[in-house]
């Protein structure tokens, strides 16, 4: 019954009311050691385990350290070769196992050797202890044994490389993925577009300005509407027709409306500026240009 | 006449019992007629749920998987037999050519016979790996049952399995202990993710061969989970293999027995593992059917997908870049007897692929509604600013469901001409549009005043 104090699973709580009616598997002189490469024999950590309480502090394996266990495993009180003799270590957030076996002897002693070398690569990144439990059992009515013995740190030396293996496919669902759009065009600050705009549309009134201190008028208006009224304003509007036209095919018109009105436009334009520029060449001649 | 004719044969259909979605044909292969006698009441349940149940001997000439190149069952159950070969109708080749045509297998090992040679091909073919030794079973000194193995503890008692890992339904599970006598304990390979354990051993548990002289085991095949007493295989084609590592689970003697656990009386529930366990194996459970497919311009309207085969699906072939496109998709889950709205296991999703060679988006689809039997699953988005041909594609690979991979292609195309911005509402071209009026206004002047203006003094002083 003194297993139910040490470990908690329901099973083995079972197999533990079982321990009054048969003899029970258990282990003695249990020593767990830890050597160093090169330290002499007798060098290192040594401490020993108690088949009734976990060890408190937590064992370390170093890169080249090698964990020795040598224990003897007993049935009831006698020292007994049981059929199945484990070191289970456990991940405890993944719930991996790896088994170890100790090979024992006629006699009861058993014994394993572990490295860092034989351990799965995810116990070497594993960031808690890892619980190792030794598990004892055999045939027949006896209860088996287990029970975590010690934690297990692994101290792995960080400037050695490990090779992880790429993890295997398995079917789940993916990350998503949402497409990045690319940034939309961007247009310079409005007040600096304005003042632009502004000092382009100022060049409007500087021209006009300009052309007035030169003297330019409109003064001959009257007298050319008056030798060639109809080709005069039909030239004129032509042209600010034409300005219509492009206009609209700015904001609205498309190839096919435009072409058509730029034609007719055009030989409008072409028919009575013949006329008015003879009118205008006629002012020339007469000297008043 | 059609409507009345139509209403029997649904009527017909209703009346048939639970009955796999692919269909009702089954061989089981067994060796001797006495042994039939061990499974009936496992037979008798597989024709009660509508299984046309063929038995056969290895050694029968009449034999085949295949007619005219077909199959000429949908289902087999391999049973152990004693002899060493299953003889030419069962090759592992041929078993292999049945899975690649859909057919399901359940396969059930034995520690007592030996494995025949072509099932031990056929699952290193598979990657699944068992004990080469004869008679290697697997034994817990645990959890075993103690009235029936209390010496050799070779009889397991075992719960029901629970999830494999999150985001996987459960198709085993239930309340009870599974009896598992003297099994054949088999490994997977990591590298497939199409097989998948089923049932594992404990953590104790080892497997380990009788025969051995030795009195500790040393080198055992395997230990604790990684040791699998029932696993799965489901191909590419969804065509499913179970592997069951001890036949007896199937047999009446151990389908509803007493046993005891520990000290504790309990009942076997072996009728009911058996039941999830081929119900799952001949596809009456963890079957997907996709029903259609919608997608549409997302205008703020949402538009209901109509699940009637009458209607097609008339998606649109072509969309701009940058366009907000909604898509849905109808699924449906078979279970025993009828379709039923699939809901993914928690963590899970179905997921959209929007791709031209690789995904754009891939996008967590959610269920928008339901419909009597089927769920209707949805998610909008924005097309990505690249042209091209993509495609719609789901794909929804899960241990234990059957695979599901749908594509519609679409075009995305560029801006038209007329679709981008005016100028005007861009503000950086205002000063270039200011330039175009202030020439404009120029030119028209200077028309004016190259037509209209009369000679100052100053010019005719300066031209004397």
């Amino acid at each position: 019954m003194k297993l139910l104090h040490s470990f908690t699973s329901s099973l083995i709580v079972s197999g533990a009311c079982l321990a009054s009616a048969a003899s029970s598997w258990s282990f003695q002189d249990a020593t767990i050691a830890i050597q160093s490469k090169g330290a002499g024999v007798g060098a290192g950590t040594k401490e020993t385990l108690n088949p009734n309480t976990p060890l408190a502090k937590s064992v370390s394996l170093g890169a080249t350290d090698t964990l020795k266990l040598l224990l003897t495993t007993t049935d009831g009180k006698k020292a007994k070769r049981p059929h199945q003799a484990f070191l289970t270590l456990t991940d405890p957030t993944t719930g991996l196992e790896e088994s170890f076996v100790l090979s024992v002897k006629e006699n009861g002693k058993g014994k394993v050797d572990l490295t860092q070398k034989d351990l799965p690569v995810q116990f070497l990144t594993s960031a808690k202890p890892i619980p190792a439990s030794i598990v004892i059992g055999s045939f027949g009515s006896s209860t088996a044994y287990k029970s975590t013995a010690f934690d297990l740190n692994v101290s792995r030396d960080p400037n050695v490389p490990l090779a992880i293996p790429e993890p295997p496919t398995r079917y789940a669902a993916e990350q998503e993925i949402h497409h990045i759009f690319r940034d939309d065009p961007r247009s310079p600050p409005k007040i600096i577009t304005l003042v632009f705009a502004a000092a382009v549309l100022g060049a409007v009134p500087v021209l006009l300005g300009v052309w007035a201190t030169l003297g330019a008028n409109v003064n001959h208006f009257g007298k050319a509407f008056g030798n060639a009224p109809i080709s005069h304003g039909l030239f004129f509007g032509s042209i600010l027709a034409m300005e219509g036209i492009f206009f609209l095919y700015y904001t609205s018109w498309n190839l096919f409306q435009t072409l058509p009105a730029a034609t007719i436009v055009g030989s409008v334009a072409f028919l009575s500026g013949s006329r008015a520029l003879s009118e205008v060449q006629e002012r020339r001649l007469a000297g008043l240009r | 006449m059609r409507w009345l004719f139509s209403l029997v044969v649904v009527a017909l259909l209703a009346a048939v019992q639970a009955v796999s979605f692919t269909g009702k044909r089954l061989l089981v292969v067994l060796d001797e007629a006495s042994e039939k006698e061990k499974y009936s009441v496992f037979l008798g349940d597989l024709e009660g749920r509508g299984f046309h149940v063929t038995t056969e001997s290895p050694k029968s000439d009449s034999l085949s998987l295949f007619r005219h190149g077909e199959r000429a069952y949908d289902h087999v159950v391999l049973l152990p037999a004693k002899s060493k070969g299953l003889g030419p109708a069962l090759t592992a080749n041929l078993i292999l050519d049945f899975l690649k045509k859909e057919g399901n297998i359940l396969l059930a090992l034995s520690s007592e016979s030996a494995t025949p040679t072509s099932v031990q091909s056929l699952l290193l073919e598979l990657d699944i790996h068992i004990p080469s030794d004869k008679g290697a079973l697997v034994v817990d000194h645990f959890n075993y049952d103690s009235s029936s193995a209390s010496e050799k503890h070779d009889v397991l008692l075992l719960p029901y399995p629970t999830n494999l890992k999150s985001g996987v339904k459960n198709y085993f599970g239930g309340d009870g202990y599974i009896a598992v006598p003297r099994a054949v304990g088999q490994t997977l390979g990591n590298e497939s993710p199409l097989l998948a354990p089923i049932l594992r051993a404990p953590s104790t548990a080892y497997s380990y061969n009788p025969k051995d002289e030795a009195d500790t085991v040393e080198d055992p095949f395997a230990t604790g989970s990684q040791l699998n007493l029932v696993s799965a295989v489901q191909a590419h084609n969804s065509a499913r293999l179970a592997v069951l590592g001890s036949a007896e689970i199937l047999q009446n003697a151990w389908f509803a027995e007493k046993a005891t656990l520990a000290g504790k009386d309990i009942k076997t529930a072996n009728r009911d593992f058996a039941e999830k366990l081929s119900s799952w194996t001949f596809k009456e459970t963890g079957v997907l059917k996709v029903g259609k497919l919608i997608h549409y311009l997302d205008e703020g309207v949402s538009k209901k997908l109509n699940s009637s085969v009458a209607v097609p699906e008339n998606n649109p072939k072509i969309y701009r870049i940058k366009q907000d496109v909604a898509f849905q998709v109808e699924i449906s889950e078979y279970s025993n007897t009828h379709l039923t709205p699939f809901v993914p296991a928690d963590g899970d999703s179905i997921q959209l692929e929007f791709s031209m060679l690789s995904p754009f988006h891939r996008l967590d689809l959610t269920p928008i509604s339901q419909t009597a039997n089927s769920t209707i699953f949805g998610v909008s988005f924005k097309t990505p600013d690249q042209h091209g041909i993509f495609n719609f594609h789901v794909k929804y690979n899960r241990p234990f469901l059957t695979n599901i991979e749908e594509k519609r292609q679409v075009t995305v195309r560029h801006f038209a001409h007329d679709e981008w911005p005016r100028s005007w509402q861009i503000s950086g071209a205002w000063v270039w549009i200011g330039g175009i009026w202030v020439t404009v206004l120029g030119w028209v002047a200077f028309v004016g005043l190259w037509l209209y203006s009369a000679p100052t003094e100053k010019s005719i002083k300066k031209t004397q």
